[in-house]
């Protein structure tokens, strides 16, 4: 799949079940109880921020993924 | 999720809301073709629906949300080493606030001088569905959005 392709693909326009539930891999998750991977995010202000900034700076941390929409 | 997230931040607890693709585009929030457009969906998230965590924003191909398994509105709990403790196909603020209870008490079950172990458990839980509340957002994304919905789900 190209980077393209890949965009396209995520980025879904239509909410049918052929293009959003190949994504939906809970079960491929990473597991509890080991490190789990780190990747860069960003603030409303486009700031680059990363999982680990976000959790090192708490006792736990509490992340709800989700969209506007 | 955002009084739960008021309720523990005293307890160094910290919340995030970390935005994904949209789950339901529609002609108001269609989906995302640049980073841009990405980061304004976001921010309307937290002036028209008040989010008040802090929003974190993924890369534009979701590379984070894929890794975790791309649920729409799942909710991971991490230790300050990025050890997941908890996570959950759906975020529900009761079964978050049960794990953070737990949490909270794990320090004085310790001096308690008791040996505690951790273990792991799978189990189904039960959340509120508010079909009503849920159909107000969908409509905020537009039209096509309660259409699309309709058509997958009656």
């Amino acid at each position: 799949m190209t980077d393209s392709d890949l965009l396209a693909r995520y980025n879904y326009d239509s909410f049918v079940p052929e293009l959003f539930e190949p994504w939906m891999r809970f079960d491929e998750s990473p597991p509890l109880g080991e490190p789990a991977p780190d990747f860069p995010l960003w603030d409303l202000d486009s700031q680059e921020s990363s999982l680990v900034a976000q959790w090192s700076a708490h006792r736990y941390l509490v992340v709800e993924f989700g969209s506007f929409t | 999720m955002n009084q739960l997230a008021r309720d523990f931040a005293a307890a160094e607890v910290g919340s995030i809301f970390l935005y994904t693709n949209e789950a339901h585009p529609g002609e108001h929030y269609p989906h995302h073709t640049s980073m841009e457009q990405k980061l304004v969906h976001a921010a309307a998230l937290r002036d028209r629906l008040h989010v008040d965590r802090p929003i974190l924003v993924d890369a534009l191909s979701g590379d984070c949300h894929r890794r975790f398994g791309s649920m729409p509105n799942m909710t991971w709990i991490f230790d300050s080493r990025g050890v997941p403790l908890y996570k959950s196909d759906w975020s529900d603020a009761d079964s978050v606030r049960g794990m953070l209870d737990q949490l909270m008490a794990l320090p004085e079950r310790r001096r308690s001088g008791v040996r505690i172990a951790p273990f792991q458990v799978e189990r189904m839980e039960w959340r509120e569905a508010d079909r009503g509340r849920f159909q107000k957002g969908l409509e905020l994304s537009g039209p096509k959005a309660v259409e699309e919905f309709r058509k997958a789900f009656g």
